[in-house]
Formats: structure tokens, sequence, C-alpha cells
């Protein structure tokens, strides 16, 4: 009796922070500028490929480890670690931005599938979990330095030709966000 | 005389609680009018309207057979299940208006919601205590958790998609995730202790009508627009060609993003 009870009170604190969550009022919507145009193609990560991959040789560490002091070591390994988080900043933009045009295709069509759309849920969720925690291991110290040979193969497998179709509907959707915000307040200034 | 006595089974500050929120349901009723917005939310016109009426066929019913007499329970639940229904409806109904006007979500949400609704008073009624004296207090309670899971959903699926909610709206299903979530607790609380606990129950129950009560009005002080706006729909073949494509590329991201935690598993 006590767990049926209490199980009404779990489900509705659940609801509620949902509800809070859910409620407020979202940011600006998204819209694609020359400034992040660039982002969205990936070609800014590609710029930097070679340093990154530079900056997570083996060879060099092991050249250091022998031939520098601990205080040097230490500071390399803090620069490795901070290039690191700028990786995986670079691919949770990556990520992000794909997910806005999902989002505004998604919104502006008329037939969705369902498949799909959980799938997108499952990654979205599924990536955020394994985000959060590198993260805090990098911050923490215990960082894993990974070796980066399918970096390359990500940023340059990007399509073009998608890239650039998704980023005309990324500006219609954004174009509609802003036409439908306008219409509120339309419709509100004539009441 | 008698009449007077019997009315006097209720708490004065009930009966002070009872009367100002049929005299807010009155005024709501006149904005909507006034407004003209019964024509954009006409189900929760009829919501407020039936609402409104119940509170003076209670009253009657108060008045000759007693607040504890069985024929005025009987009306209360009766009256209250055409109250409930109603509100049901207007729910749905802001649903529709938020989400119609893009068809492939709303085909999406409409499943999704009908189905949270089953499950949840499924889920409801079958952990509910026995006994066909529970029975109306279940239901009730039942469909309280439906409208507020419903609402949830909605704001999730309005959230995800970056859909645009009138103010209006946001503030109607404010008022009522309020009202809803706070009679399943009720209702819960007044299931195990009954009677103890039913004269906190009417006194709490007629605070959240009246906090949502404000809530509506303030939200539906200015007139509404007739219909949201209607936006220009992609061609079909779009999504069904991108959204596999999309989906690969995050996974190939998450794969990648994976790389790290492998590492990371290796060491340990």
């Amino acid at each position: 009796m006590s767990l049926l009870f209490y199980s009404f009170f779990g489900l509705i604190g659940i609801l509620l922070i949902l509800f809070a969550w859910s409620v407020r009022v979202p940011g600006r919507p998204f819209r694609p500028s020359p400034e992040n145009g660039e982002d969205e193609s990936g070609c800014r990560h590609m710029t930097y490929l070679p340093q990154i991959r530079q900056a997570f040789a083996e060879a060099d560490f092991d050249f250091l480890s022998k031939n520098t002091s601990r205080e040097v070591l230490r500071r390399v390994r803090r620069e490795r670690r901070s290039v690191a988080l700028a990786y995986l900043a670079a691919l949770r933009a990556d990520f992000q931005s794909l997910l806005r045009m999902a989002r505004a295709i998604a919104m502006l069509s008329p037939e969705l599938a369902a498949i799909q759309e959980f799938e997108r849920i499952r990654l979205t969720a599924k990536f955020a979990w394994q985000y959060q925690m590198i993260r805090w291991k990098l911050l923490a110290g215990s960082a894993p330095m990974p070796q980066l040979h399918g970096l390359s193969d990500l940023v340059s497998g990007l399509s073009v030709r998608i890239e650039a179709a998704l980023k005309e509907l990324g500006e219609r959707a954004a174009a509609a966000a802003e036409l439908a915000s306008s219409a509120n307040r339309r419709g509100l200034d004539a009441g | 005389m008698l009449v007077c006595t019997r009315m006097n089974e209720i708490p004065a500050s009930v009966r002070i609680l009872w009367g100002v929120t049929a005299f807010l349901g009155g005024g709501l009723l006149v904005l909507l009018l006034y407004r003209k917005s019964y024509r954009v939310f006409s189900t929760f016109f009829v919501y407020v309207l039936f609402d409104f009426l119940q509170c003076f066929v209670l009253y009657t019913s108060y008045r000759f057979w007693g607040f504890r007499s069985s024929v005025s329970s009987q009306i209360a639940w009766g009256t209250q299940g055409v109250v409930m229904t109603a509100r049901a409806a207007a729910v749905a109904q802001i649903c529709q208006r938020v989400l119609a006007e893009y068809r492939g979500v709303w085909a999406l949400a409409k499943r999704l919601l009908i189905l949270t609704a089953v499950v949840v008073l499924l889920y409801s009624w079958a952990i509910a205590r026995g006994g066909w004296q529970f029975a109306v207090l279940n239901g009730h309670r039942g469909i309280e958790l439906a409208i507020a899971s419903v609402i949830v959903i909605l704001l999730l699926f309005t959230r995800y998609y970056g859909i645009v909610v009138e103010p209006a709206v946001r503030v109607l299903t404010i008022g009522f995730f309020l009202y809803s979530s706070f009679y399943v607790l009720n209702d819960t609380i007044l299931e195990r202790w009954l009677l103890d606990y039913s004269r906190l129950w009417n006194l709490l129950g007629s605070s959240v009508m009246l906090a949502s009560m404000l809530l509506w009005i303030w939200g539906l002080r200015e007139r509404q627009p007739e219909r949201a706006f209607e936006p220009e729909m992609l061609s079909d073949g779009i999504y069904h060609a991108t959204a596999p494509e999309i989906n690969a590329r995050l996974r190939a991201l998450n794969e990648h993003l994976g790389h790290f935690w492998n590492v990371e598993r290796k060491r340990s």
C-alpha cells in the first residue's frame, strides 16, 4: 500500500520537473549566419586537423617524457587535455547543428517516421551522457587520450550536397519560426 | 432554517472559497464572451460553463439534502464526471491548437498522446485501492493524472521541435497542469484517510481551482487570434531522404565519442 501510495507522489514529482523544464520560453530560434556557416560544413574543424593530430601523437609524448623535465611534461599533459576538451566541444557543436537541422526538417514535413524520430532521441541521450562523463573525467585529470584516426573520415566524409540542402532547409525553418513569432505578436497586438 | 443548518456542515472557509471561485468562473465566462475567445477555445468555454453550473447544482443539493447525504454525494460525483469529460476535451483542443498546423508532428504526437493517456489510466486503475466505493475516486484521479501527463508530453513535443506556443495557450496549460497534478495528490491522500481528510480535501481543492481560475483570467485578458499561422510544408520526400542520413551522421558522431569512452575503459 505504501509503495503504491508513494508512487503517485513520485509520478507527480517527475511530471512537475518535466513540466517546469518544458514550459520555459525557449531561446531565440536558430539562424544560420556567415560566422557559423563554416561550422555547419565542418570546414573549420578540418582546418585544424593536422595540429590536433600532432597534439595527440604518442611518439611526441614518449620523446618528451625521456628528454624533458617533469614540469614541461605536466604542461604538455595540460595542453593535451585542453585540446581534448576543444575536440569534444567541436564534436558536440557538430552534433547540435545536425540536430537543429533534423528538427527543422521534421517540423515542416507532412509525415514523420516514428522510428527515425525515436532513434534520434536515443542517440541524443546517449551522446549527452557520454559527452558529460568524458568531460568530467578530462576536467578531473583522469584523461583518456584517444587516437584520432577516425576524425579525418568524420570531417571529410561530410557530403557537400547534403550540407547545402540542410542549410537551406534550416534557413526555411528559421524563417517559419520567425513568421510564427510575428504572427503571435500580431495576434496579441490586435487584441 | 433546516436548510441553513445543513449548509453549516460545510466549513465557512470552504463556503467562501466556493463563492469566490463561482464568481471568478462567471467572470471568466463573461471575458470569453466579451473577447470572443469562445470561438478559439470552444471546448474550454464549455468546460468553464459546466464548472460554473456545477457550483449551483451542488449548492442546491447541499441545501436540500445536506453535505454528507448519499444523494448529494451522487450528484457531486455525477456532475464531476461531466466536468471532467469537458476538461479532457478542452485539453485535447489545446493540443490540436498547438500542433495541428504541423501535420507530421501532429500525426506522431496524437498517437503518442492517446497512448500516454490510455497507459496512465490503466496504471492508475491497476494500482488503485480495491472496492467499488473507491471506483469514482480512482476514476477521477486516473483522468487527472492522464491530463497532467498529456500536457507534459505536449510541451515536451513543442520544446523538442521548437514549436512556438501562444502565450494564452501556455497559461491555459499551466492552469490545467496545476489543477490536475494537485488533484492526483489530493485524491491519493483522501483515499487513504478518507473522512479525516475530507474537509481539508475540499479546502485545498477549492484553493487550487481558484488559483487556476485567476491564471486563466489573466491569460485570456486579451483577444485571441482565430487561427495560429499556417507554416509552409516541405515536400514529403525531403524528410524521408534526409532523416536516415542525418541519423547515420549522428550515430557516427556518437561512435566517435564512444572512442574516447573505450580508451578510458581499456585503461581501467
